[in-house]
């Protein structure tokens, strides 16, 4: 007897106990459904953190100075540092900007709107995804002539002025003791918050004003506590910014000291991956464990069939059926089971987690590989499951399963 | 045909060894027919099983077709009921879910034979057991004696060397019965060894050679007053 005979009988068998047939195949679907749904939960949510990441700046990076081993002022990283590197690294580096930040209130009417005011020099638009909406970024004439000029994103024009063409509009932001009038030369477009609007906090809004402006109200010259880079592609932001301490480290004869500390975007992101990949992954073993329940299952299901069809066994033994032919009936019949079980199952979770992509706004990725996987792993538990009442039935003494009623 | 030497049959039932057959010795020559009777408990039943291969002999030789089949088992054993052995049983022992015709082709499709050469000998055995008609018809939609008659139609469908009938009649009416024996007969008069397990005297009676058990023993061996009837 061939395989296409026996696949015909198991076919016969499936099709006359429909019911039965569909909630076996049930407990398939589902662990199959479910570890795929799991899998591409797992895969949009890190295509998620990754266009964060991407907003933010993949390649960006900061260097600055470590707390914790207690930095003198003559350790603060100086102007003439900065001009330094970005001469020697001119190459790596697509942008390079101290930034001094204070928190401050803009006063309209009886309102205010709290505001983050950071001084940046005319680099920042090339490390932060800035893109202007009307005027210009700050420039470096604006740093070298302390211009009073200021850069407000979009919602804060809307907030102040109620619209954002509001260009050479003047602002006036109380900062601490002081307050400093603003003129508006650029409006940004509104920028997207990393991690979107989580638990609703709603970060302050930035102004941007040239850095010399800020050093001026704060009272710092020259001297910084840290540097915004972002590195241009395929330029490695570790070892680089290893070379860069090292120059900072000798102008200030700090060798050894730890002085410096590095974050960079691509670590951080490595990290939240590893996370996302463990998490999928013990997600996905639970969800693993529902199949493996569904397999108990299609063996429980194969073992009440071969009781039932005990006579049906001892007649095809009487007529000459071999140890093989009995085996291969019901081994199909449990494969076919778990094979049109996992095929349901896959088609089910690519619709679930394809409604999942695209609620998320990601393009839902069919994989041919996931398919064919899922289809021969669920045929493979029905290979596994179905072996023991598969050769329970061959095994059979075929007077005794003749006298069966 | 069948040699049967010193053959015995021994269940152990916990402690305690049942002799079924004690060193039964038979010969039966091709185109026979021959009835096999006795009580309940009297051996035929075990000596039914091993004829037909189903069981094994605890001692003794068996040779079926100068094949002595008394050491096989296994696959080996299922290929001679396969080959040699054509089995008709009390209460039909067809599969309820196949048609008619499907059944018929079951030993071929064991036996490895391909589908079409199947179909068309399977029609012709159906033919020759007057079924032409119900060939379609799944096993509750016949009647008892057609459901004998397909039986037969596997029985004979693999040409076996024996055609083995165990109680063929007993869930028959007395005309279906009757032309259930009609069949045995032609099918005995065309040239097949038929053996007949059966209670009834009237049915033993239409065999040529009716062998009495007893206690695992032949009691009578003897041709029957009818012998002509077959010839």
């Amino acid at each position: 007897m061939n395989l296409l005979e026996s696949i015909k009988i198991a076919l016969e068998a499936i099709f006359a106990n429909k019911m039965r047939s569909l909630l076996t195949m049930l407990g398939i679907i589902i662990g199959i459904s479910s570890v795929i749904i799991i899998v591409s939960l797992g895969q949009v949510s890190q295509q998620m953190i990754l266009k964060e990441f991407e907003s933010f700046g993949v390649n960006r990076a900061y260097l600055g100075l470590s707390w914790r081993e207690n930095p003198r002022q003559r350790d603060y990283i100086s102007k003439e540092d900065i001009g330094i590197l970005s001469d020697a690294f001119s190459d790596e580096i697509k942008g390079m900007s101290p930034s001094v930040t204070d928190s401050g209130k803009i006063v309209k009417r009886t309102e205010e709107i709290s505001v983050e005011l950071s001084g940046v020099n005319e680099e920042f638009n090339k490390i932060e995804n800035i893109s202007m909406k009307k005027g210009r970024f700050l420039l470096e004439s604006d740093m070298k002539t302390r211009r009073s000029v200021a850069v407000i994103d979009e919602k804060l024009a809307l907030k102040i002025f109620g619209r954002t063409d509001v260009l050479d509009e003047e602002i006036s932001v109380d900062l601490r003791s002081s307050k400093a009038t603003f003129i508006i030369v650029g409006v940004m477009k509104e920028m997207p918050v990393p991690f979107g609007n989580m638990g609703g906090y709603e970060p302050p809004a930035k102004v941007y004003i040239p850095i010399s402006n800020m050093e001026q109200m704060v009272g710092m010259n020259g001297m910084y506590w840290g540097l915004d880079i972002n590195f241009r592609k395929g330029v490695n932001p570790d070892e680089t910014l290893n070379r860069m301490i090292s120059i900072i480290e000798r102008r200030h004869n700090s060798q050894g000291k730890n002085l410096y500390i590095t974050y960079t975007a691509e670590s951080e992101l490595s990290m939240v991956n590893k996370v996302m990949s463990i998490l999928t992954l013990v997600v996905g073993a639970i969800a693993a464990i529902s199949l493996l329940v569904g397999g108990i299952g299609v063996m429980n299901i194969m073992l009440v069939s071969v009781t039932e069809r005990t006579k049906e066994i001892g007649i095809r033994k009487a007529i000459g059926a071999k140890y093989k032919d009995v085996m291969m009936q019901f081994l199909v019949e449990a494969i076919i089971i778990s094979a049109i079980g996992g095929i349901i199952g896959v088609m089910f979770g690519i619709l679930i987690s394809s409604i999942i992509a695209i609620a998320f706004g990601f393009t839902p990725a069919v994989s041919l590989l996931s398919i064919l996987v899922a289809t021969l792993f669920s045929a493979s538990v029905g290979i596994f499951f179905g072996y023991y009442p598969a050769r329970k039935a061959s095994k059979m003494d075929p007077i005794n399963a003749l006298r069966y009623e | 045909m069948i040699k049967i030497q010193d053959l015995s049959k021994i269940y152990k039932i916990g402690e305690i060894e049942v002799h079924a057959l004690k060193k039964v010795n038979l010969h039966i020559e091709v185109g026979e027919f021959t009835s096999i009777m006795g009580p309940s408990g009297s051996g035929k039943s075990t000596l039914m099983n091993i004829l037909g291969c189903l069981d094994r002999p605890t001692n003794g030789y068996y040779y079926l077709d100068d094949i002595r089949v008394d050491q096989m088992k296994g696959d080996a054993l299922a290929a001679i009921r396969n080959q040699k052995i054509g089995f008709v049983f009390q209460s039909f022992n067809l599969l309820s879910r196949s048609s008619a015709l499907k059944n018929v082709e079951l030993p071929m499709l064991y036996a490895g034979v391909k589908p079409k050469e199947r179909r068309e000998r399977a029609i012709e055995a159906m033919g020759k057991v007057g079924l032409s008609d119900r060939m379609h018809h799944k096993p509750n939609e016949l009647s008892g004696g057609q459901k004998q008659r397909v039986a037969i139609a596997r029985a004979l469908v693999n040409n076996p060397a024996i055609l083995l009938a165990d109680e063929p009649t007993g869930n028959l009416d007395t005309k279906s019965g009757t032309e259930i024996m009609d069949i045995f007969q032609k099918l005995n008069v065309e040239g097949t060894t038929v053996i007949l397990v059966t209670h009834e005297p009237e049915i033993a009676a239409i065999a040529r050679r009716v062998i009495h058990f007893r206690d695992g023993e032949i009691e009578d061996d003897h041709e029957t007053s009818k012998a002509e009837v077959g010839l």
